[in-house]
């Protein structure tokens, strides 16, 4: 097979040919705008990302809300006026199931998954195209459906992310615990469904369509974190399909799964006898915590190509990353008890939970390890995707250095519900999660959107970020240490959090400054889709196989000429005529 | 140029990169996965093709299903054992009164099951011969002395949802029990999951059945009913476990 930049070029093929490629539907009409309805793994990871985009904005700005809210209660904000309580509950209810499902589930496994995991592996299309977009229609009526919560009578539901039982399961709790509660519940059970049709889809490509010599050793880290993270969704979502099932049976059929006899509710006592609202606790958990690992393996799949990349170097022991990735996903399922120190369980069984979480931090750290590795005596090209990266590395530690300490019984029961749990969540959640999505975007960009986005701007947004998240969630850890508690809505009559409001309001400074920030990004994004210069085949000199491609990818993807893989995906450093690189499926010596 | 250093050579080999040296030349075969029968890929998405990846796609629902009634029923063991904490006299409280079972009807609704099962069996076996002669491109004989499986299997399919449908009504009809009796609330919700699983199955039967009035190919009608045979035989086999737990278990 002839090497060279041209071995798949984007030539305009048969007309059949290309229907054939596009999918099933290229046949109805329903294809007929390739934009919209469509069955290409591309466009479909445009549109996740763009749905992300939209969810993220949402979320962003409930956040900015709730800041604003907790440092001037009194304050009314436009259109809006004075934030009630139940108001800020919903937000929210709202902020954090937006940013972890549609966001930080959404966008680093579907969104760059979809686009990049079948070019990745050298196939043209995903296993299952018309399941894939079967899955991107079903997120997007979830979202529709959580975002109708907003428009009902009494607003979203108010009972949090986690929606603990019984206050989420009786409609009389509180003013967003009907209706809105009701459109949480359907849309997340949609979520589900929509995930683990994605998750069917990644795990069969993986397996049936790698390219001839595509060994599983052979894989970029990006397809092995997609990998194993459906595998984890496959698994954590069922479990979130039954609860959710089970509480909306609590809810309208009269069964009694989670909610205890003899309560009252607004002064009426509840016909409800027998449930175990731990039960919900147990079973959410068994969901929520694999959940952090769905969000954060992607993101540490992006974090260990790209420190490669720029660095110019092999990742720093490519087994032993493959070897963490799958651990973590395995501890993940075991720990989940962690969330619920609080909730009164045997001791033994806290240990048992708190030995298996401090476990983690042994994957982890070789993997943080590895990342330090593979940068150190590169060869460091320092583009925004790099700084992102980097700054990804940095806030996992500072994030996750907070998780072995909430892993102990004694000291959680302390810092439970405190701005503590807060800070330790935003910062290796969100904050990492979200910086691997910024170094994704600008890497892929010119291959999902043909042009190179601003390297100035980019810079410049990664150093805004960096020490906004830093001024915005390190505070947080000393409020939380302080016992300032969280999901209040107004502690201004309690004396010893009034005398925190000074360091809450640099809080908010600190996060509207960086929510401000992302302006930038924002406009270097939609300025760059169109008038940004256009962006050669492989611009950032990478070994794996969607830079074979011309940018942005076409249509057909390969074509019919299937790249054949004789190389290891992170081969930089190496002198090959006039390259340091040594592309995946350049032939065998 | 958005890269900002000089392009450095170093001496090095090309053998470091993460993943193996790749000398090795490989032996897989383009989307037919681990098989070691590797052709070129002229025809990937040929027939055998094609199946592998919709029995890999049901062997991960199935994985998936394995789970939700793992879960469920470890929530029946756990409250049959536990019982409930009581808020007045802050104690765990067996309260589990142990479900009158309808065996004849449930045992009659076990072996309709089992029928139908080993009817789809023999629908996918002749759908497996007939594709045979498909394949050489013959238009198969009318096989004699072959029943329509597909069609009774749809039937008993039917028989046991409604079925099952009457052991709902005869627990309810005992009206004996409170509502919160939990033992009669799993007993629904493991049944009733089971039920709607199957009923699952029973639309991807009807899909393939009417598959052949909507000049659908012979080949996709096939692994419709392949892959939802896997689906049913193990729905069936989850009868049975969900049988002996309520069975063994019933407090």
């Amino acid at each position: 097979m002839a090497s060279g930049e041209n071995r798949y070029p984007s030539l305009p093929s048969p007309q059949s040919q290309k229907q054939a490629l596009r999918g099933p539907l290229a046949r109805s009409g329903l294809q007929k705008n390739r934009y919209l309805f469509t069955s290409d793994h591309k466009m479909i990871g445009r549109q996740y990302f763009f749905l992300s985009l939209a969810a993220v904005l949402v979320g962003a700005w409930l956040s900015l809300l709730m800041r604003v809210h907790l440092v001037w209660p009194k304050l009314a904000i436009p259109f809006l006026g004075e934030i009630k309580p139940e108001n800020y509950l919903g937000y929210l209810t709202m902020h954090g199931t937006l940013m972890v499902f549609f966001v930080l589930s959404t966008v680093p496994q579907n969104g760059f998954g979809t686009f990049f995991l079948p070019l990745q592996l050298g196939s043209s299309e995903m296993a299952f195209p018309r399941l894939n977009m079967a899955g991107f229609w079903t997120t997007l009526i979830s979202f529709l459906v959580l975002l109708g919560a907003f428009f009902v009578p009494g607003g979203p539901s108010g009972a949090g992310w986690t929606q603990y039982a019984p206050l989420s399961a009786l409609a009389a709790s509180g003013p967003g615990q009907a209706l809105g509660t009701d459109l949480w519940l359907i849309s997340i059970a949609l979520f589900c469904l929509a995930t683990i049709m994605s998750a069917i889809n990644f795990v069969t490509t993986t397996v049936k369509r790698r390219a001839p010599g595509m060994r599983m050793m052979r894989m970029p880290l990006t397809c092995w974190a997609w990998f194993v993270t459906a595998i984890l969704s496959l698994l954590a979502f069922s479990v979130l399909t039954a609860a959710v099932v089970m509480l909306l049976l609590d809810r309208h059929a009269g069964t009694n799964f989670f909610v205890p006899g003899g309560l009252l509710v607004s002064g009426k006592s509840d016909p409800h006898a027998g449930g175990s609202p731990l039960l919900w606790q147990h079973l959410f958990w068994f969901f929520g915590h694999p959940e952090v690992y769905i969000a954060i393996l992607p993101a540490m799949g992006v974090t260990s190509h790209l420190l490669s990349i720029f660095a110019r170097k092999p990742v720093f022991g490519y087994k032993a990353m493959v070897g963490a990735t799958i651990a973590i996903g395995a501890l993940g399922f075991m720990v989940w008890g962690h969330h619920m120190f609080a909730s009164g369980m045997d001791p033994h069984a806290g240990f048992a939970f708190s030995a298996l979480t401090t476990a983690i931090a042994v994957p982890s750290a070789v993997k943080t390890f590895n990342w330090v590795g593979t940068l150190y005596g590169g060869r460091i090209r320092f583009t925004t995707p790099l700084l992102f990266s980097v700054g990804f590395v940095s806030l996992f530690i500072t994030g996750g250095l907070t998780g072995p300490l909430l892993a102990q019984p004694a000291l959680d029961v302390y810092l439970h519900d405190t701005y503590f749990v807060v800070a330790h969540f935003h910062l290796i959640m969100a904050m990492a999660g979200l910086f691997a999505v910024f170094s994704a975007t600008y890497f892929w960009f010119p291959k999902m959107f043909g042009r190179m986005m601003n390297e100035r701007m980019g810079r410049l947004h990664f150093w805004i970020t960096l020490a906004g998240a830093y001024a915005t969630f390190v505070p947080m850890h000393l409020l939380g240490i302080a016992g300032h508690p969280r999901r209040y809505s107004d502690l201004t009559g309690v004396q010893y959090v009034a005398a925190m409001l000074p360091l809450q309001k640099f809080v908010t400074v600190a996060a509207v400054i960086t929510l401000a920030g992302q302006i930038v990004f924002l406009a270097n994004l939609f300025w760059s889709m169109w008038k940004g210069p256009a962006a050669e085949a492989n611009p950032w000199d990478c070994t794996t196989l969607e830079w074979t491609l011309p940018s942005p990818a076409p249509d057909e993807g390969f074509g019919r000429q299937h790249p054949v893989v004789n190389h290891g995906p992170y081969e930089y450093g190496v002198s090959v005529a006039e390259n340091d690189f040594v592309r995946q499926d350049t032939p065998a010596s | 140029m958005p890269i900002i250093s000089e392009r450095v050579e170093i001496e090095r080999k090309p053998k470091l990169g993460g993943g193996g040296p790749g000398k090795i030349p490989h032996r897989r075969g383009f989307g037919g996965g681990d098989d070691g029968d590797y052709k070129p890929p002229q025809d990937y998405r040929s027939r055998n093709q094609r199946m592998r990846r919709y029995r890999i796609v049901m062997a991960i629902c199935l994985f998936s299903v394995t789970v939700v009634f793992v879960v469920l029923t470890m929530l029946y063991v756990v409250r049959l054992g536990r019982g409930r904490y009581d808020l007045d006299t802050h104690q765990q409280v067996q309260d589990w009164i142990a479900l009158k079972l309808p065996y004849l009807q449930l045992w009659i609704n076990s072996m309709v099951l089992l029928l139908s099962s080993g009817t789809l069996e023999l629908a996918r076996r002749g759908m497996e011969r007939k594709e045979e002669f498909a394949v050489m491109g013959i238009i198969p004989p009318r096989m004699r002395r072959e029943l329509p499986w597909l069609s009774i299997t749809l039937l008993l399919g039917f028989c046991f949802l409604g079925g099952q449908i009457l052991v709902w009504q005869n627990l309810s009809d005992q009206g004996t029990f409170q509502a919160a009796n939990p033992s009669r609330v799993y007993f629904y919700l493991l049944t009733g999951t089971h039920a709607v699983h199957l009923a699952g199955g029973l639309m991807a039967l009807i899909c393939a059945a009417v598959a052949r009035f909507f000049a659908v190919r012979f080949e996709s009608q096939r692994i419709a009913v392949e892959v939802t045979s896997w689906y049913w035989h193990y729905l069936a086999f989850l009868w049975f476990g969900i049988f002996a737990l309520v069975h063994f278990a019933r407090g």
